[in-house]
């Protein structure tokens, strides 16, 4: 094995038997695990009771069916999802659950319901499931109603109806799901749409709003349709006054071209970003420790005397990019088994994000910005680990570093989420030190084959002068002791020909 | 001044040689003009005060340095890590990895050496044992103390049986006892075929090991030799007590008196003049009746011969 490998082997071996090594490695795999866990168990319980005291008996079967209406929307569009995932739309190819998830108007809602709803729709798909499929699991239905509790007056106005219901908004109360939280109760008076008759609502204290406007809308549309009437429309003409809605019809984009699957594609390669940002930083000083430590201890005249300043430099990048890859292709590792062999949340997340990565061309692209990037940034740590006596002098170069490293990078990263295509992203694409981010940050949006070659072709120049000036770097300063150069004498180390 | 520089080309045994050499370090000249060789096998001093040139040389010697100008070989070879397999060097500055294991520190040097794993852990392990460090062989460094982790180092150094030891002021810093057993080790080493170079500024340990001496002073060379042609770079000294005045004697150069006669005889200390023998001398009292009482001969230590050659002003210990 020549001395570069040997450094490369003891530096990597080196990193791994540090704790900072192994928290960093499983970082991602625990975040991972822990959303799993935190979506299956943690989940807040989202559906809350409410009551409606209604004096007109006209009002609260509207409401109810309304709220109903919204939660079996989102039934639907979930199982739509599903049964894409599960490749069991063909079951019934006309079923509205079977054409993907997408928008759903109301008439459609209905339509769903009418046709036996989730119930029937599992009737159809059962057949066809695949035996490691998991079972559907609808979304729970976020409000639920519940009676008016026995001893709470209706019949005495809303000021003793609300007094009554205050013990009751302070816990639970009985709904057909069991027990939930009285998040609101609603109080219409026999003669609601008089002038000075509001209908009253107590809540419990918790934000409520989407429950409110629900109600508030379905009471709105029958204060409407009454005003309607009495201004003399015929019901029959009002009946169709009513039908009539706005004809919409919502395309959804095939799967990678729209703009949700732009998002997903875009994951992974932002998330490269943030990870390239954090391992770099953290393996680099991991690194600038120990040159630090072979600098300040002297021992470097030992394995100078075995090995080139440079095989010194090349084995360290070497094993520092072995950490870097490491790191990666074991986060991948969990991020597959979670897409792919795992259910929940987070692997919905994660599969089309994976899924994207199918072109030998995009996954190399994507190795090649991270590993330039990784490079690029760990020649800077190392050259302030050779020009640094202690890590107080190292803190000195790095402060500035890591800052000018960061903050333009977490700018184009916002930037580039919401235009891939903006100027700063662009620009930055061809200042070296930010283009493997740049690139990275902007191929999920898609980048022109001229921007890759032409970026990648510059790196590769770029990178192969960094190692140059480092080389003469790592020649003239090894050894070097006392206070560490001023920019000037910094510069001359790195273009004189002949180190002193 | 002595010590021939075999030319480039010409047979030799030289284990190192440098031919002329200089080391300028921006306006600083630290090596001038530099030439003497090493024959191998045997022990090679290199002395000097603090700053007189002895790391520099050394560390040209191993490449980690360039000369300015001059010729350098290391076993017949330029300067390079080529020679690093059959080299081993101990640097003054000590350190080593803190979170290593003694062993893996012993074999990744051997390893660094060229050696194959198997051969640099039998023999690191058997370096340790003979260190006495082997119930710490898997123990990181930075659980041992100042003297153990010096002999780890050590052990780093000769893990590859170097042909060629360079020791750069190999005792600073070991407790007496530890002193000991690294001269015991550099005569093994010796006896075994290798050649060992070694600086100090102790002159008590250069004239207990080295066959050979070279005395820098500010980057010059000021002596190469034997320890005998050292001392004959002295006037002979020796002290006597006798009746008469010695001054008349054949040979002595200067005659002082030390204290005041007693019965009649006095003590002196006697400088010979250059060429002279003391056992000529003590030939000639007895021919010419010259009462004598005492007679001993002064034998010079490298710490007079050091003062002598180079000087009060350079910083050394006796």
């Amino acid at each position: 094995m020549n001395g570069v490998l040997l450094v490369a082997a003891r530096e990597f071996r080196q990193i791994v038997t540090t704790r900072g090594f192994w928290v960093m490695l499983l970082v991602v795999p625990l975040a991972i695990a822990v959303s799993q866990v935190a979506g299956r168990f943690a989940a807040p319980p989202l559906n809350v009771a409410y009551v409606v005291a209604d004096a007109t008996g006209q009002y609260a079967p509207a409401i109810e069916h309304r709220i109903d209406l919204v939660h079996q929307g989102r039934v639907l569009g979930d199982l739509s999802a599903y049964a894409k995932r599960w490749k069991v739309d063909a079951a019934a190819p006309g079923a509205i659950w079977a054409q993907g998830r997408r928008w759903f108007s109301a008439p459609e809602v209905e339509a769903f319901v009418a046709a036996g709803g989730l119930a029937a729709a599992q009737r159809a798909i059962a057949p066809r499931l695949a035996p490691d499929a998991p079972a559907f699991t609808p979304p729970p239905a976020p409000y639920l109603p519940a009676a008016v509790p026995a001893g709470v007056p209706t019949d005495q106005g809303p000021g003793r109806f609300g007094d009554a219901l205050q013990p009751w908004l302070k816990g639970d109360i009985a709904t057909a799901e069991g027990r939930r939280p009285l998040a609101l109760a609603v109080y219409i008076p026999a003669n609601f749409g008089a002038p000075g008759e509001p209908v009253r609502m107590w809540t419990n204290g918790r934000p409520n709003d989407v429950l409110i406007e629900m109600v508030r809308g379905e009471l709105t549309a029958g204060l409407r349709a009454k005003a309607l009437r009495t201004s003399g429309l015929t019901p029959g003409a009002y009946a169709r006054i009513e039908a009539v809605s706005a004809p919409v019809v919502v395309s959804a984009p095939p799967a990678g071209g729209g703009r949700e699957q732009v998002t997903t594609r875009s994951l992974l390669p932002l998330a490269l970003v943030y990870l390239l940002l954090m391992t770099v930083m953290v393996t680099g000083s991991m690194m600038l420790q120990g040159v630090i430590e072979e600098r300040s201890n002297r021992l470097l005249e030992s394995v100078l005397a075995c090995i080139r300043p440079g095989q010194l430099m090349y084995g360290k990048l070497l094993g520092l990019g072995a950490i870097g890859l490491t790191i990666i292709a074991t986060w991948v590792a969990f991020a597959m088994v979670a897409a792919f062999a795992v259910h929940g949340a987070m692997a919905d997340f994660l599969r089309p994000s994976l899924a994207s990565l199918d072109q030998p061309w995009i996954i190399a692209a994507l190795i090649f910005y991270f590993l330039a990037g990784y490079l690029i940034i760990s020649m800077i740590y190392l050259a302030i680990g050779v020009l640094s006596n202690s890590m107080q002098d190292a803190q000195a170069y790095l402060t500035p570093v890591v800052m000018v490293i960061t903050l333009p990078t977490v700018f184009m990263m916002i930037s580039a989420v919401k235009t891939p295509d903006g100027v700063l992203p662009r620009v930055m694409s061809w200042i070296p030190f930010y283009t493997p981010f740049a690139m990275l940050a902007r191929l999920g949006g898609g980048v022109s084959l001229v921007e890759v070659l032409g970026t990648t072709a510059m790196l590769i120049a770029f990178v192969a002068v960094e190692l140059f000036l480092l080389g003469r770097l790592f020649q003239a300063s090894l050894l070097r002791t006392g206070q560490p150069p001023k920019l000037g004498a910094f510069v001359k180390l790195m273009f004189q020909t002949q180190p002193d | 001044m002595r010590g021939d520089v075999p030319r480039r080309g010409e047979a030799t045994l030289a284990a190192l040689v440098l031919d002329h050499v200089v080391k300028r370090f921006g306006d600083f000249t630290a090596i001038d003009d530099l030439s003497f060789a090493v024959p191998e096998g045997g022990i090679f001093g290199f002395l000097g005060g603090n700053g007189a040139g002895k790391t520099t040389s050394l560390r040209m010697a191993l490449d980690i340095l360039r000369p300015t100008s001059g010729r350098i070989e290391v076993l017949g070879r330029p300067p390079g890590r080529e020679n690093a397999a059959q080299l081993g060097f101990l640097p003054e500055e000590r350190g080593l990895y803190r979170r290593m294991s003694v062993l893996d520190t012993v074999v990744y040097f051997g390893r660094l050496k060229a050696m194959s794993a198997a051969a640099a852990r039998k023999s690191g392990l058997a370096l340790i044992e003979r260190f006495g460090l082997g119930e710490w062989a898997r123990q990181s460094v930075d659980k041992l103390s100042k003297g153990m982790s010096q002999k780890v180092q050590l052990a780093a150094a000769l893990v590859n049986s170097p042909r060629l030891l360079i020791l750069d002021e190999p005792f600073a810093g070991l407790d007496p006892v530890n002193q000991e057993v690294l001269e015991e080790l550099v005569l093994e080493m010796v006896r075994g075929g290798s050649t060992v170079v070694f600086s100090t500024h102790v002159m008590q340990h250069a004239e207990r090991l080295s066959d050979r001496l070279l005395l820098l002073s500010r980057g010059r060379k000021v002596f190469e030799g034997t320890q005998d042609e050292a001392r004959a770079e002295l006037p002979r000294k020796l002290s006597l007590t006798s009746r008469a005045d010695p001054k008349g004697l054949p040979g002595v150069l200067t005659a002082t008196a030390t204290g005041k006669p007693r019965d009649g005889w006095s003590d002196w200390d006697l400088a010979l003049a250059p060429g002279a023998d003391s056992a000529d001398l003590l030939e000639a009292c007895t021919a010419q009746g010259f009462a004598l009482r005492g007679f001993e001969i002064h034998k010079p230590n490298l710490h007079e011969i050091f003062l002598h050659l180079v000087g009060h002003d350079q910083e050394i210990v006796k």
